[in-house]
Order: C-alpha cells, then sequence, then structure tokens
C-alpha cells in the first residue's frame, strides 16, 4: 500500500506545481494513473492538451470552453425548423422548403447522421450500466424544453398503433391491441432528466455539426465513450457538472490526432489506418518471425484483427477499466501512437503458442476476439518491445 | 475437422439490419439485442452437410457505415456468397439495396452466389417494406431472397445453407473454377481423391490441428 501512496504523491507533486512538468507527467502516466481524487480526468486533460501547463490559466480556460461549449448547444441543437441563428422565418420556409438557406432542410440533413449516432450510442459499452444511467447534471436547456431539443427525439420511429379486430357472434368485438415494441434498456429518461448515452450522442452530434468535413463515422461512439466515462466518474463535483464539455474538447483534441484513421480517402497515407496496420506488421515480422511466416502462410492478414485495434484504440478488445488502464499509457505517449502498436505487437506475442497451433479459422476467432487476461501483462510486455 | 468443400461468405448491407446477428444466430445459436457495432469485418464459421458431404463455411462479417468501404471492398474478391441483408422495418435499408448491388457486382467474381434478406420479419407490427417488394426485386436482379429473423432463428439456418445450394449446384455444373481460390472455394481433403480437379497440398484442410470450429 505505500508503495502506492508513494505513487499517488508523486502525482500530486507534479501536479502541484505552478508549471506542470509535462515530461515527467507523461512518464507518470505511462505507467498507469492511481484511480484515486481527481487525478486520471485531470492527467487526461493535461495530456490532451485541453489544460496547458500553466496552472493559473486553468480557471480561465475551462470558464471560456465551457461557455462556448453552452452556445453550441444552444445555437446548433434546435427544435425542428429553427435557424441557426434562433430566426423562424415561418413565412418563407417549410418543411418541403428545399433550399439551402432553409432551415428546414438542414434538420433533415442532420437528421441522417444523427440516426445514425443514436443507433451507435444506444449500443455503447452494453456490459456495464453506466451510459444507461441518469447524469446528475442534465442540460437545463434540452432537457426542460418539452423533448423538442432532445436529438434522438428527432429520429425516434413513429409508429401507429395497429391492432386486430375479431368478431365474435352478435356484436360482440374483441380488439386486441398490438404491442410489440421490443424493450429497450437504453431509455429515454423523463422531462428534467437524461441519461449519459443522451450527454454522449449530444456531443457526437456536436462534433459532427463543427466538423462538417468528417461528419459522424461509427466507432467515434467507442472514442468518446471511455473520455466521457472518466470525466462523468470524476470525484469532484464542480468537474463532474462540467463532464459533457470537458469531454467533448478532450475528445475533439483526440480526434485531431487520429481523424486520418476515420477518413476513408486517407486510408493510404502515412497517418492513416492502412499505414499504421503495416508498421505494425513490420514490427511483428522483427519481433518474432515465426508467428509473423504463420500468419502470412494462412493468408491471416493485419487487416482482419487490426484495423479495429488500431483504429479505436483497442477500445473494443477489452473491458472498460482495462481500456482506461490502457489510455493511461497511449495518452501519455508522446510519439502519440507508437505505444499503441507496441501494444499490438504484444497482444499477438502473447498469443504465439496458440497461433502456431491453430488453423486459419481459430486464429482469426483468437485475435478477433481477444481472450481475457491481465491487462498488465499486456502492457509490461509492450514496454518491454519499447 | 476435415471437409470437402470451404465456401466464403460476405455478409454485406446497410448498418443497422442486423448482420452480425444473423451471423451469430448462425454460428453460435444465440441472439444478442444489444450488439457492439462492427468495425471493419468480424469472422465467423461453422460445418454444414449438402449431399452427405461436409462443407465447412467460411463468413465475413463486415461494416455497414460507408466509411468503411473501402476496407470492406476487398472482401468481395474471393467471396463465392453473399448475404445481402436489408431490414424490413426500415424503408431506407431497402431503397440501398442497389447501390449494394452495384457495389459487389463489381468488385466480386461474377459467379459469386448473392441472396438477398429481408431481417428482422419478428417486427412485423413495424413492417415498412412488404414481402412481395422484396421478392420482385430479387426476381429483377437475380438473387435468392429470403425473409428471416435473427432474433427468434427463422429461416437463418436456411439462409445460410441455401446460399451453400446453389454454390455447390454450381460448382457441379462447372460454373465455377474450382481451382481458382479466388472464386472463394477451396477443396479439402475429404474430397473423394478421383476428382481429378483436386489440387495438390499447400492447403489448409485437415491441418493436424483441432479447431474451435
Amino acid at each position: 500500500m505505500s508503495i502506492f501512496k508513494a505513487r499517488v504523491q508523486e502525482f500530486e507533486n507534479t501536479l502541484a506545481k505552478d508549471e506542470i512538468d509535462l515530461k515527467a507527467l507523461r512518464q507518470l502516466c505511462s505507467n498507469g494513473v492511481p484511480d484515486v481524487n481527481s487525478l486520471r480526468p485531470l492527467c487526461w486533460k493535461l495530456l490532451l492538451g485541453y489544460l496547458g501547463p500553466k496552472k493559473e490559466s486553468w480557471s480561465s480556460t475551462l470558464a471560456k470552453k465551457r461557455s462556448l461549449y453552452r452556445h453550441f448547444i444552444e445555437d446548433l441543437v434546435l427544435p425542428p425548423g429553427l435557424k441557426e441563428n434562433g430566426d423562424k422565418d415561418i413565412l418563407c420556409d417549410h418543411p418541403l422548403n428545399e433550399g439551402p438557406d432553409s432551415a428546414w432542410n438542414t434538420f433533415f440533413n442532420d437528421n441522417e447522421f444523427l440516426l445514425q449516432i443514436d443507433k451507435d450510442v444506444r449500443r455503447l459499452c452494453p456490459d456495464i450500466s453506466f451510459f444507461q444511467q441518469p447524469t446528475e447534471y442534465p442540460c437545463d436547456i434540452v432537457v426542460n424544453s418539452k423533448g423538442e431539443r432532445r436529438l434522438h427525439q428527432r429520429v425516434v420511429p413513429s409508429v401507429l398503433k395497429s391492432a386486430n379486430v375479431e368478431r365474435k357472434g352478435l356484436g360482440v368485438t374483441k380488439i386486441n391491441l398490438i404491442n410489440k415494441r421490443s424493450e429497450e434498456t437504453y431509455k429515454a429518461m423523463d422531462e428534467g432528466q437524461e441519461a449519459h448515452w443522451e450527454v454522449v450522442q449530444r456531443i457526437l452530434f456536436l462534433y459532427a455539426k463543427l466538423n462538417p468535413g468528417q461528419g459522424y463515422v461509427q466507432g467515434m461512439n467507442e472514442i468518446v465513450g471511455p473520455i466521457y466515462y472518466v470525466m462523468a466518474s470524476d470525484p469532484d463535483p464542480e468537474y463532474r457538472e462540467h463532464a459533457e464539455a470537458d469531454c467533448f474538447y478532450c475528445f475533439t483534441a483526440l480526434m485531431a490526432e487520429i481523424r486520418d484513421f476515420f477518413i476513408k480517402t486517407l486510408d493510404d497515407s502515412e497517418g492513416g489506418i492502412k499505414n499504421m496496420m503495416k508498421r505494425l506488421s513490420e514490427m511483428l515480422k522483427e519481433r518474432d518471425l515465426e508467428v509473423y511466416e504463420r500468419l502470412k502462410a494462412q493468408e491471416l492478414y493485419p487487416q482482419y484483427y487490426s484495423f479495429r485495434w488500431i483504429s479505436l484504440i483497442l477500445s473494443q478488445e477489452f473491458p472498460l477499466p482495462d481500456v482506461v488502464r490502457i489510455w493511461d499509457s497511449v495518452l501519455a505517449d508522446e510519439k502519440r501512437f507508437d505505444f499503441l502498436l507496441y501494444i499490438c505487437c504484444a497482444m499477438i506475442l502473447i498469443q504465439r503458442d496458440q497461433i502456431l497451433q491453430n488453423d486459419f479459422a481459430c486464429n482469426v476467432k483468437l485475435l478477433q476476439n481477444y481472450p481475457p487476461l491481465d491487462i498488465n501483462i499486456v502492457l509490461t510486455k509492450a514496454a518491454s518491445l519499447r | 475437422m476435415s471437409y470437402a468443400y470451404l465456401f466464403k461468405y460476405i455478409i454485406i448491407g446497410d448498418t443497422g439490419v442486423g448482420k452480425s446477428c444473423l451471423l451469430l444466430q448462425f454460428t453460435d445459436k444465440r441472439f444478442q439485442p444489444v450488439h457492439d457495432l462492427t468495425i471493419g469485418v468480424e469472422f465467423g464459421a461453422r460445418m454444414i452437410t449438402i449431399d452427405g458431404k461436409q462443407i465447412k463455411l467460411q463468413i465475413w462479417d463486415t461494416a455497414g457505415q460507408e466509411a468503411f468501404r473501402s476496407i470492406t471492398r476487398s472482401y468481395y474478391r474471393g467471396a463465392a456468397g453473399a448475404l445481402l441483408v436489408y431490414d424490413i422495418t426500415r424503408r431506407e435499408t431497402f431503397n440501398h439495396l442497389t447501390t449494394w448491388l452495384e457495389d459487389a457486382r463489381q468488385h466480386s467474381n461474377s459467379n459469386m452466389v448473392i441472396m438477398l434478406i429481408g431481417n428482422k420479419s419478428d417486427l412485423e407490427s413495424r413492417r415498412e417494406v412488404k414481402k412481395e417488394e422484396g421478392e420482385a426485386f430479387a426476381r429483377e436482379h437475380g438473387l435468392v431472397f429470403m425473409e428471416t429473423s435473427a432474433r427468434t432463428a427463422a429461416n437463418v439456418e436456411e439462409a445460410f445453407i441455401n446460399t451453400a445450394k446453389e454454390i455447390y449446384e454450381k460448382i457441379q455444373e462447372g460454373v465455377f473454377d474450382i481451382n481458382n481460390e479466388a472464386n472463394g472455394i477451396k477443396i479439402g481433403q475429404q474430397h473423394s481423391p478421383t476428382n481429378p480437379s483436386l489440387p495438390g497440398s499447400g492447403n489448409q484442410a485437415g491441418s493436424a490441428s483441432s479447431g474451435c470450429c
């Protein structure tokens, strides 16, 4: 326990300085951030550059960014037919107006990607209940808008009630209401409340609106998930209250670094996903020729498994607490995604005996459904490859 | 386990139509209502029997979203069968079929057997696409058609197995060049040795290791 306490102390000392030594902080974080106080959410904000190293700047940065985020919500999360400057041009605008200036046109276009976001956030981390729980700090202008600013309300499938009418003998009529809606665990909350998944939905919606060149790509939900979870679990209530805004900026910062993974036309570029997979493959060849040759002989190409590993920063391969621990190291990496490749390589090497024995199908399954194991084994192995 | 033939399949269609659930129902006989979304491709395998012969199906389940199209396209090559899936409760997934079909035809070998599947047939009260419309589309484009439910497992076996039967018949008719692996078919060691087209060693069939599938 004393070693743990000493580690916490090291973090606290580093974070107590007026100007944070980022190099020292990275060093500390790469071995994992202790799960106490607000250490992790604060370290992630620093590692992602949302907060600068100068401590005196923090309160003004946070105030400015959070207020700006508030404006994004006010201006972009709108009831149908309302212009982004807040005007409602009833005379000229109507739902069938396809003109480029039509607020309705924007509304319908937004709904196309919103529908996608809606589907995806409702399947975020289904093995834990966190995202289905109500947040303590719902966004007041949204949850008290009689549903008008609730994003998922826009894309909810409206189903007309149908009924079977059975006539039995003279004048006796039986009406069986058909009610077969599937049970939803990711339920929408009542007026005044909202669930964490609704907050994540809004973050992704705003990101897509503000980054139209990229929009929303599936998998972004898996990237925002761990960040939001860390921010929204901050023990400090003041930080927790602004988890949404802080998460938005941290997510935006991370996306700026990995956006190439999510843009189809950049697949072949240097930072693109194909090059990352190639680098992993070369790393494996260098470290374990036998395994490399085995996979190659089986025509088991890196894209069969490493595409998802890399593009989602391993967020789908391990349980959330392990993902968060992995991200401590990945975010602490100065050449950001080099260590990610070492982790991926370690994951393959740890399974080497299996891989050398298995046939093609078993190997694909092994690598696509990575078996549960102590994450520290993987990280230690990865560090030894560096 | 050894097999007579190995067929490669690909499952395509819009996101959220139930591609991964169909695969899971077929390979594991279970339904998972909230499924992780598919990024890139996922893999499944199962052995079936046709005409007394063991046939191994290797199935690639692809991501539905447009952004992944350049990654999933490479899987068309080398597929003997494709399941093209739409959701009967969402009209737009039916409207996109033409695009999917064009994509598949462009990037696959010309003999690939395509099965059109209207999934979620258990959600009758929310149906937006009539069964007749699916049938008409299939007829017009020369596809086999079936409505399935990954939830209740209705027609799921049939969808995968009927596709395999079509491929098997095409092999018997000599339509497929089974020595060309780009067609998505491999011959296993269980195959009758009298067959002159038996290739040399070097394929994975019957390799000593026991399998998980």
